[in-house]
């Protein structure tokens, strides 16, 4: 058939309704580019939207356009919740790790504090003990009167050595401070401690120190960050002088 | 005659034909921004998309199928695959309108198929003519007085062809269908579906002196 033999199928042919030896023909024309029919199938195509436009105007329900909107936007909901809910986890496990490792880490700060201080202490008590093994270390008691009551030791090469026990209990924030006092000068700040639970404490001040000018040994409640020079009354004061 | 049966569902069809037709043209135009959006997959697109094309397709569906229920689920399905297939659309080249109005039309046959069993005869038929590829011609074919024409040629149409036309545009028979439903021989069916589309045809070259 030619393109004449074609054009009055043309329309149908567009609604799929062409039948038989047209609709062959037809569809072969198209697939080797023929214009004349592709002009016509063209045209037959605006005829049949201008005729179906043609209808009874009948009003939808407006949940019908809520449905399409709807179901459009559900599609890219379902990924974009997807994403959210994805992102959400991530974000709840980042927090989670970063969580545990803060804690991880706080507790490893927390535990090397410890382990400073636990060695602190050790040396303080093994500086001690050397020192009260020490042949030349000289030791002053005090307190008969009342508590508190204790011993200072001294040594010219090792330093000054305070045990006290029946100790005052401190405020917050509060401290003891030692002082070494020379005869008739100021007192000097010779080291912070405080009383264990049963009120006894100790504290060393390590160095040589010139034992001939030593006149005494005070304490005082300071504040923790500990004062240049005595702030209260003194708890005890040792006199060393003359050892 | 089986035309005079149905005379008076043609005679309401011709009345609204003005008015209809010409929102018709109306609203094919400016529809290549529109595809753009689309194929972008702007939220909003859809909207606009059912704004401008929801009633018409709508009453279409509905002319089709005569059931509210089963229009909406069908506008739906086509509105759907527009969506899913508008990447295959050249929207510089396309015309957004009547394919939508195709795949409206198409998605109503092959309901009305499915429910008297003709369902697998015409469907991959169907399915061919709204491949979105075909609509890239050009729309000033939907101008304003190509759609007065059409109109006016419609309005002559004897009942005979007004009912063939009727038949295969919003039935989906095919000529040898129309002669059964209507019993007739085929020659006359297709001596009828001829002529009148010869008749609105001819009326639509002439608006563009073609």
């Amino acid at each position: 058939m030619n393109c004449g033999d074609l054009k009055d199928a043309y329309e149908l042919y567009a609604l799929g309704l062409a039948e038989g030896e047209e609709q062959a023909e037809i569809a072969r024309h198209l697939a080797r580019g023929c214009e004349a029919c592709r002009n016509g199938v063209d045209q037959a195509m605006a005829l049949n939207s201008l005729l179906l436009g043609v209808s009874e105007d009948v009003k939808p329900r407006a949940r019908l356009k809520r449905r399409i909107v709807a179901s459009v936007r559900g599609k890219h909901r379902s990924w974009t919740w997807a994403g959210i809910l994805a992102a959400a986890c991530m974000l709840i496990a980042a927090v989670w790790l970063g969580e545990q490792e803060r804690q991880r880490t706080s507790q490893l700060v927390d535990t090397r504090r410890a382990l400073i201080a636990v060695t602190a202490d050790r040396d303080r008590l093994a500086a001690c003990l050397r020192m009260l093994d020490e042949p030349d270390t000289m030791r002053v008691g005090f307190g008969k009167s009342g508590p508190p009551h204790g011993n200072v030791f001294v040594n010219g090469h090792s330093g000054v050595l305070l045990i006290a026990s029946n100790l005052p209990k401190l405020q917050p924030g509060r401290m003891f401070e030692m002082w070494v006092i020379p005869k008739g000068g100021s007192p000097r700040p010779a080291g912070m401690f405080r009383s264990n639970e049963g009120g006894t404490g100790f504290n060393m001040m390590s160095g040589p120190v010139d034992v001939a000018s030593l006149g005494m040994i005070a304490v005082t409640v300071e504040p923790s960050a500990g004062s240049a020079m005595p702030t209260s009354q003194p708890i005890f004061a040792v006199p060393v002088a003359g050892l | 005659m089986v035309s005079y049966t149905i005379s008076g569902m043609l005679n309401f069809l011709t009345a609204v034909l003005a008015y209809a037709i010409l929102q018709v043209a109306l609203r094919f135009k400016d529809d290549a921004d529109l595809a753009r959006r689309l194929k972008a997959r702007e939220p909003r697109a859809m909207e606009d998309l059912y704004d401008r094309y929801g009633r018409l397709a709508y009453s279409l569906v509905y002319r089709v199928v005569r059931n509210s229920a089963a229009a909406e689920d069908l506008v739906q399905e086509t509105f759907l695959r527009v969506w899913n297939r508008v990447q295959s659309f050249d929207p510089q080249r396309g015309a957004l309108g009547p394919w939508i109005l195709t795949v409206a039309r198409n998605r109503a046959i092959d309901y009305l198929r499915s429910l008297d069993g003709r369902m697998a005869a015409g469907a991959l038929e169907l399915d061919r003519a709204e491949n979105p590829a075909l609509f890239s011609f050009d729309d000033s074919a939907l101008s304003i007085d190509r759609a007065r024409r059409l109109k006016t040629a419609f309005e002559k149409l004897n009942p005979n062809q007004r009912m063939v036309i009727e038949l295969a545009y919003f039935e989906g028979l095919s000529q040898s269908e129309m002669a059964d439903r209507m019993k007739q021989p085929l020659g006359t069916v297709k001596t009828w579906v001829r002529t009148a589309l010869k008749a609105l045809r001819e009326e639509l070259v002439e608006a563009t002196g073609v």
